[in-house]
């Protein structure tokens, strides 16, 4: 709690929204409905009801995963981060996109509370968006994707070890993109949507 | 005395059977009295009609005892009505005290029996816990002292000196002071500190009853703790409690029975399981009538729970204790005292530490601030020869209370809140004398006595402290302007600006001054730094001073063992034990990238700097404190969820008063709960918290605050998110953090802010309440108005809007007054599910908004309204001139088709505004957010259709064509007064710069009505900065002008279409959701208008592009039906852009998680 002396505004942003992605990732999964829903329990989070995951690993997957982040939020070198359901070819299905814009040369302090106001707002909206979500099919799977700017160079972090390089499999037309909320404070962008494969790619896929 | 001797171990066969005869003028409360009683005692005692007693063997003794207490009783009255004085006009000493002589007395027995004959009282010749109100004795053998509570259930135990002194002083003087001193000596001196002060009414009476039940309550606990495992404390005072309470209870009805019941002499350990049983409520019952009870007809209980020897601080304020003979009236857990946190607090010396430096502070704060900011650099310049004096008081703690006990001085003493010598209560200081016993802090009391027998026990005096405190700081401030505090009793001193003087020569001046000042040693050390200095003082210590020169620092180390360090604890000293270093010499043979590498950066650093004496700290002010709080991890023991509720909000109560201390507020509030383990039995410790989980809790609220009421709010809403047994909690905690000076936060108006939180809950749900039932009795009359003729129906709609104009200003005013002046990001809220939200998220998101959030939505319905009116009686006037002009035209026709259309939107608006506050329907479509609603199952969407006035929609659909005739010919002559290229000029500027914008103006001189009306909705807009709310407006508005043919279409479309295109160009980056909603609005919006159709198939494509270029992506906005989808996409066909890869170097890291 008194963990932001001598932190700059970027680290205490890159700290409140990691801790948010690490809420909204799991809101979303439970929206998927892949797990039953007895594997989450009903927390509250910035004054809202939210979902956590109660197994141990899942949360903890996804924690390191986001919380791995971090420096590379701070620098604002991560773009996008992606919630991805893949069906049994792994093929992507749907993709919960969060795109990030850290201002780098915000300098005043910031205050929890402050974005707390416009964070919330995903994580309402987000639990009345299952219907726009597409319905998954049996056995999928799902993973947690981020894009950068641009390759990191080679960190001390250990945390930061916990991301390796990829290559998703990507749709070959445009995807359909649905908006789910926006926020555009000055410190800090953050926008969700959700992309999904568009109708002549399921033909031609 | 004779009589006793053969009784005493009969008494545990006596029975009543007298119970079933009882007075049944007593009510019910007497009944449950009964039932808790049987439950309680049902074992071992004893009414007749229970079956216990029918299956016991000794039925015919009972029955033989009853009898015989009758007729003993019978006589005393017979005697008494011969003997008692005459004066029947004044009330008898003795009146209501029944006693009963235990032993040899001195007066016997028969005289005192005399004695209560003549002055009203009553004497039982046979013990009974219900019948006698007080033991007279003059000697207690052993084993009943220690057996207490089952000899004297809980009674006082009165020297019979009482009786004679109140019989010479012809009135009932408090028992108190003649308790019987075996006891007094015994009971647990921790009595002293919980005295309640003045007793609130609901529990002053049994108080004294409860207070010996208490005592005995710890007393056998500690012997028994061990045996009885499953023994629980708190089902056994509360089971005492209320026994007690039944005493009183019986007492107080004069219950004529000659009732023998037995006291517990089967021992305590069987009750608590019947206990179990127990009802809590009847408690409160009996609280009450006792509270009667004392009122009417004992008063001298009252007058000994003032009287009573008060041990608060209040109490003794000024005068030194000497003796701790208690009237004990203690509580020992949540469960007895309704102020358990209160005296909680006033006892703790962890409490006193915490909060002297706030004293301190508010002492010395011209001195704080005076030197801080001057010295800083010549502090590091004169590093090197720095003379830094660490000045200790020697156990402060103990020598301060010794002060009023010379005789102890050179004995072992030690202070801790409870001197029972079997007590798990903890040393918290022990004097050198004692040390060299091992008694150490921190030892619970029994060891410490073990160790040292003749261990004197005293103790605390906060006053003392205190004033010690003052005297020691306002020594050294006088000698030195640089001060570092380190707590109440220990400093250190820069005194690098007394060039003049020996440091050491100071160090004993100020020493033989703060000796004579408060006859309290204190120890000095005297080196280059903080940390040689502290090192000094130790070796200084007792009574000495120590100065360790430059030069010398590494002889003094090398044998030092490490553990002396400050910072090294058992663990890091065990580990470097491991690693074969024990002390600072052998540590400083270790490099410090090593050490780095085993113990962390920063431990490494200091244990490599600390071996070689090296301390960079200054001299500095106390810290800025990060965070205030009260903790409570003793005597924590609830009983229902009502009875923790009322702990935490006395809990609120201290830490508030904490932060109004220290002049701060805080954001962030933590609560903490320490819950019993499942598997953790009772302590050791007595009413300690034992083997706990902790769990916390917190939240942080927009606004800082200490105030009382917010703080029990949140702390409730906190308590609430736990979900646990409070019979499990153990300790509890309130954290303030994130704190900010009050004096700040006090000169934003009048933190209203958070009270406005807490009233404009109920004050707004109140005004829509208003809002609402005035709305219905606007639809009421509204329907009815719908029959009238034109002219009236005109003026009612005038007459409704305003009624719910005053109301909605009515209510905004009130609102207004209590806002908060930062105002928080409303904007960001997507109003379209807020307002869908159910009720209680919504009022929750109310009060974190401070009342904003229902005032926003009220107005939100009242633009509706507005707008919906504004637009009818544009259309009345227009479809009058137009009647005008057009005189052959079917007027009646027209009429008749205008009125409807008026009226009906604004019937409409409102009741659906009535709709709206009963069960949150949205005032209209426009405001339900439609990427929900079109994915909602088929029926659910029938539903909401439903219940949104159906008419609506036909309505609008109704509404344009008419319209739209009438709207023509106004149409095409404001487009013929347009001069073309007016609205163009500048259009590829950005249109959005300004406030208003550019294009309002724009808008607004450009004679096309339709970009003048999109300009108007910017005035009418919730927030106008957003296109999308614009488009809302629009849409509710439910235009439409306009079909063209010229070339003012043609402008405006492109006008707009330039608009849209700055927006998409404007947010596309940061907000595609804004771009989102505008053109599903546009999308709906051009079903109606040729115009809107226009513009959207327009600028539709290059939305396409931009968002593919933004984001490898369209945006998936389905096509709409008919006509419209296919002219989008022979559009989009003619824009057909190349799909480039988007601009992001594809780094992708990814875990993989696959599910099963």
């Amino acid at each position: 709690m008194e963990r932001k002396d001598n932190q700059s505004p970027q680290g205490e942003i890159a700290r409140i929204l990691v801790e948010f992605l690490e809420v909204a990732i799991t809101s979303v999964v439970s929206l998927k409905g892949i797990y039953p829903p007895g594997a989450f329990e009903r927390r509250k989070y910035m004054n809202v009801v939210v979902q956590r995951a109660r197994h141990p690993q899942l949360r903890e997957y996804i924690h390191s995963a986001v919380s791995g982040l971090v420096p590379f939020v701070q620098k604002g070198l991560v773009e996008r981060v992606a919630v991805i359901f893949y069906n049994t070819d792994d093929i992507p299905i749907e993709r919960f996109i969060f795109k990030l814009t850290v201002n780098q040369s915000f300098g005043s302090n910031v205050e929890e509370s402050d974005l707390e106001f416009s964070l919330r707002s995903f994580l309402i909206k987000l639990s009345v968006s299952q219907t726009l979500t597409t319905v998954l099919p049996r056995d999928c799977r799902w993973e947690i994707t981020a894009y950068f700017r641009k390759l990191p160079e080679v960190s001390a972090s250990k945390d930061a070890e916990m991301w390796i390089p990829t290559d998703t499999k990507q749709w070959q037309q445009p995807p359909l993109i649905t908006p789910i909320k926006s926020m555009n404070s000055e410190p800090l962008g953050l926008q969700l949507y959700l992309e999904h494969p568009s109708p002549s790619e399921l033909l031609s896929g | 005395m004779s009589l006793d001797s053969s009784n005493s171990k009969q008494r545990s066969f006596n029975s009543t059977s007298s119970n079933n005869q009882s007075n049944t003028s007593n009510s019910k409360k007497r009944k449950s009295n009964q039932k808790t009683l049987g439950m309680a005692w049902g074992a071992n005692s004893l009414s007749g009609s229970r079956s216990s007693f029918r299956s016991s063997p000794f039925s015919d003794f009972g029955s033989y005892m009853e009898v015989k207490n009758r007729k003993l009783r019978n006589q005393f009255d017979a005697e008494a009505s011969n003997s008692s004085r005459s004066d029947s006009s004044a009330k008898p000493i003795f009146d209501g005290v029944s006693i009963f002589v235990d032993g040899y007395t001195i007066p016997s027995s028969q005289e005192l029996r005399q004695y209560m004959l003549n002055y009203g009282g009553r004497f039982e010749n046979y013990f009974s816990r219900h019948r006698v109100t007080h033991i007279i004795c003059s000697n207690l053998p052993d084993s009943k002292v220690k057996n207490l509570r089952s000899f004297s259930s809980g009674l006082p135990v009165v020297k019979p000196m009482w009786i004679l002194d109140s019989v010479a002083a012809n009135k009932l003087l408090s028992w108190v002071p003649y308790q019987l001193d075996q006891l007094a000596n015994n009971q647990p001196t921790l009595s002293a500190f919980f005295t309640p002060k003045t007793k609130p009414a609901d529990e002053g009476t049994f108080t004294h009853a409860i207070c010996e039940v208490k005592h005995e309550t710890e007393l056998l606990c500690l012997k028994d703790a061990s045996k009885d495992a499953s023994f629980s404390e708190a089902g056994n005072s509360l089971e005492w409690r209320k026994q007690a309470t039944e005493e009183h209870d019986k007492l107080m009805c004069e219950n004529p029975n000659r009732t023998v019941i037995d006291g517990p002499s089967n021992g305590y350990s069987e009750e608590p399981k019947e206990v179990e049983v127990v009802e809590p409520s009847n408690l409160q019952e009996d609280d009450e009538s006792l509270a009667n009870y004392r009122l009417q007809s004992c008063p001298e209980q009252s007058s000994v729970s003032v009287s009573s020897h008060c041990f608060d601080n209040r109490g003794i304020r000024g005068s030194p204790r000497s003796s701790f003979i208690g009237p004990s009236k203690q509580r020992h857990s949540t469960l007895g005292d309704p102020n358990f946190v209160e005296n909680y607090f006033k006892n703790s010396r962890l409490h006193f530490i915490g909060t002297w430096r706030n004293r301190y502070r508010n002492r010395f704060p011209s001195l704080l601030n005076g030197w801080t900011k001057s010295s800083h650099s010549d502090v590091s310049a004169g590093l090197q020869k720095t003379p830094i004096i660490h000045i200790d008081m020697d156990c402060f703690f103990v020598s301060v209370v010794i002060r009023s006990h010379p005789e102890l001085n050179d004995k072992p003493v030690a202070v801790c809140h409870s001197d029972n010598p079997k007590g798990t209560a903890e040393i918290s200081s022990a004097n050198y004398p004692a040390r060299k016993y091992g008694i150490k802090a921190g030892m619970f009391v029994r060891d410490a006595k073990g160790l040292c027998p003749q261990l004197a026990i005293l103790p605390y005096n906060f006053e003392a402290y205190e004033e010690v405190a003052d005297q020691f700081y306002n020594i050294l401030h006088k000698h030195c302007n640089r001060v570092q505090a380190v707590s109440c009793d220990e400093a250190f001193l820069d005194v690098t600006d007394l060039e003049g003087k020996d440091p050491q020569l100071l160090a004993s001046a100020i020493r033989k001054e703060i000796y004579e000042a408060t006859r309290c040693s204190a120890s000095a050390g005297i080196a280059k730094n903080m940390l040689m200095a502290r090192l000094a003082t130790s070796t200084a210590k007792p009574n000495g001073q120590c100065y360790i020169d430059p030069e010398k620092v590494d002889e003094y180390l090398d044998p030092l063992p490490i553990k002396a360090l400050p910072g090294i604890g058992h663990v890091l000293a065990e580990k470097l034990k491991n690693k074969n270093v024990q002390t600072c010499g052998q540590l400083r043979l270790i490099s410090k990238d090593s050490l780095q590498k085993d113990f962390g950066i920063k431990t490494g650093e200091m244990l490599w700097n600390y071996s070689r004496g090296v301390d960079n700290r200054l001299v500095g002010m106390i810290q800025e404190s990060k965070s205030v709080g009260a903790e409570v991890n003793w005597g924590v023991r609830f009983r229902d969820f009502q009875h923790a509720h009322n702990f935490l909000l006395d809990l609120c109560k201290e830490v508030s008063l904490r932060l109004q201390g220290c002049g701060v507020q805080g954001r962030t509030f933590t609560l903490k709960i320490k819950k019993r383990r499942k598997d953790a039995g009772e302590p050791a410790k007595f009413m300690g918290c034992g083997d706990c989980e902790n769990l916390s809790h917190s939240t942080t609220v927009p606004l800082a605050t200490d105030d009382v009421e917010v703080l029990q709010r949140i702390t409730k809403q906190l308590f609430g998110s736990f979900h646990i047994d409070v019979k499990d909690i153990r300790g509890v905690g309130l954290q303030v953090s994130r704190l900010e000076s009050a004096d700040i936060s006090r000169q934003a108006p009048e933190r209203n802010s958070l009270k406005s939180w807490l009233m404009s809950a109920s004050a707004s749900s109140k005004e829509q309440f208003d809002i609402n039932s005035r709305g219905k009795e606007c639809i009421g009359t509204d329907s009815e108005g719908k029959r009238m003729d034109v002219n009236s129906s005109l003026l009612h709609n005038a007459s409704v809007e305003n009624s719910v104009h005053g109301t909605n200003n009515a209510s905004n005013g009130g609102g207004c007054s209590k806002q908060n002046s930062s105002i928080p990001p409303l904007g960001h809220l997507d109003m379209g599910v807020v307002e869908s939200l159910p009720l209680e998220l919504l009022s929750e998101l109310n009060e974190i908004y401070g009342g904003k959030l229902v005032e926003m939505i009220t107005k939100r319905k009242l633009q509706v309204v507005e707008a919906e009116r504004s637009h009818n009686s544009d259309i009345v006037s227009l479809s009058r001139s137009v009647v005008e002009m057009k005189g052959e035209q079917p007027i009646l026709e027209e009429l008749r088709a205008v009125p409807d259309s008026g009226a009906r939107p604004n019937s409409v608006a409102i009741s659906t505004a009535g709709l709206e506050n009963n069960d949150l329907v949205p005032a209209s479509l426009s405001q339900v957010d439609t990427s929900v609603l079109q994915q909602l199952p088929e029926e659910l969407r029938a539903d909401i259709f439903e219940a949104l006035p159906a008419h609506r929609i036909q309505e609008i659909s109704a509404l344009g064509p008419k319209t739209d005739n009438v709207h023509h010919p106004m149409g095409i002559k404001s487009a013929a007064d347009n001069q073309p290229g007016s609205a163009s000029s500048g259009l590829s500027n950005n249109m959005w710069i300004g406030n208003p914008p550019l294009w309002v103006e724009k808008f607004n001189v450009s004679n096309l009505t339709t970009l003048k009306f999109v300009a108007d909705m910017y005035y009418k807009a919730n927030s106008p900065e957003s296109l999308s709310s614009i488009l809302q407006c629009t849409l509710a508005e439910s235009l439409h002008p306009l079909d063209a043919t010229s070339d003012a279409w043609n402008e405006a479309v492109h006008s707009f279409s330039e608009l849209l295109m700055n927006y998409i160009k404007l947010k596309i980056g940061v907000d595609i959701e804004e771009i989102y909603v505008c053109f599903r609005l546009l999308r709906r919006l051009s079903t109606k208008s040729e115009f809107f159709l226009e513009v959207y198939n327009l600028v539709f494509p290059h939305l396409q592009a931009s968002i593919d270029e933004n984001y490898g992506g369209t945006l998936n906005i389905p096509p709409h039906m008919g006509c419209a989808a296919s002219t989008i996409y022979s559009r989009f066909e003619l824009f057909e852009l190349e799909h480039q890869s988007s601009g992001f170097s594809i780094y992708s890291a990814v875990l993989v998680h696959i599910c099963r």
